[in-house]
């Protein structure tokens, strides 16, 4: 009877409470769902912050490996994804910084005349595209800010609240709301660019 | 049409996407909309490139996502141990220095006769009880704390590197 009561109890909880618990006891089980279930909205979050599919991978792997050392951070009364992407976020904020520190060591050295081969790697947005349309939104995306494109995920396919993206990107809703304007922008003028042309 | 028209309805077409708008908002920009074909245009070229995240779609490497589980959850597994080992030594702790002092408090009542029979000063007695009985059994049931900075254990090496 008591375990009919305590599993109703946990069918009755809120998802986002029976997270945290899972993440508080450690429940390797659970959390082993989670990480498969999160998988690919965390790395396409991940692609769209650091534009290369390798280091988002990584980043991947790092964000769980961080959700588990601030399990105890995360009460359950907000939803589990905003404090996921903010983790996530964090984690690629400071990639990049440390790639940009590497460009510019890179760059001091190539004047020197030590001759570094160049980095080239292909944008995971032209990786995905396929037609022509597709090729023109990849070069739009490719181009956007990190900033504008996280924007965008979150609302539109992640379809988080304004708050929620707000939450994630540590900034106002009103910087929130005018950064996916102003992707939305960006992505209609290479559209309507492409039917001009067409 | 007023200029103004145009505008407020391109304005409530983005926020329309963006944040949502009130129903009264919705009728009026639906009627607009039904008569403005640039206005309709704008709005389709709004919703095409919302439409267009969507092509975006990364193929899925199940053996990453593999890899990414089964690390994800040794390491829970890890420090699930490692944090219940910690409760132990914890708990454990504690008793020894329950024990030690419970201990103490029994040990005192023969050692204070004894030392009265040698007629030793009680001063004497006492130092020499916290001496030898009482300071070596608190460090005793304290070292297991301290045992992994005695020994020079790096705190990382069950477990928790990543």
């Amino acid at each position: 009877m008591v375990a009919v009561v305590t599993a109703f109890s946990r069918m009755a909880e809120p998802e986002s409470q029976c997270i945290a618990r899972a993440l508080r006891r450690r429940d390797s089980e659970f959390i082993g769902r989670m990480v498969s279930r999160y998988h690919y909205r965390l790395l396409r979050y991940l692609v769209y912050w650091t534009s290369r599919r390798e280091q988002a991978e990584d980043l991947v792997q790092e964000t769980w490996l961080r959700v588990l050392e601030r399990a105890g951070q995360y009460n359950g009364r907000l939803r589990f994804e905003p404090w996921l992407f903010s983790i996530a976020r964090n984690l690629a904020i400071d990639y990049l910084r440390k790639q940009q520190t590497a460009t510019h060591r890179m760059c001091r050295e190539d004047e020197a005349g030590l001759n570094l081969a160049a980095t080239d790697f292909e944008s995971p947005f032209f990786a995905a595209a396929r037609s022509e349309d597709a090729k023109r939104i990849a070069a739009a995306l490719g181009a956007l800010e990190p900033i504008y494109r996280e924007a965008l995920l979150l609302r539109f396919q992640e379809e988080l609240s304004l708050a929620e993206i707000a939450q994630v990107a540590g900034a106002p809703i009103s910087t929130v709301s005018s950064r996916i304007h102003r992707g939305l922008s960006m992505l209609e003028a290479s559209l309507g660019g492409g039917d001009d042309a067409a | 049409m007023p200029l103004e028209n145009h505008e407020k309805a391109r304005l409530l077409l983005d926020r329309s996407l963006v944040e949502g708008i009130s129903p009264e908002d919705r009728l009026w920009l639906d009627a607009h909309v039904g008569q403005c074909a640039e206005c309709a245009r704008y709005g389709d070229l709004s919703a095409r490139a919302v439409r267009a995240l969507d092509w975006f779609a990364l193929e899925l490497d199940p053996a990453a996502a593999l890899r990414v589980e089964s690390v994800v959850r040794s390491r829970a597994e890890g420090m699930r141990s490692a944090e219940s080992r910690a409760k132990s030594l914890w708990i454990g702790t504690a008793v020894a220095i329950f024990l030690t002092l419970a201990g103490s408090v029994v040990t005192w009542r023969p050692v204070a006769l004894l030392a009265s029979q040698w007629n030793l000063p009680s001063r004497v007695s006492q130092i020499v009880f916290v001496a030898f009985w009482l300071l070596p059994s608190l460090l005793l049931a304290l070292l297991p704390l301290f045992r992994r900075k005695l020994l020079g254990e790096d705190s990382d090496s069950h477990g928790q590197t990543v």
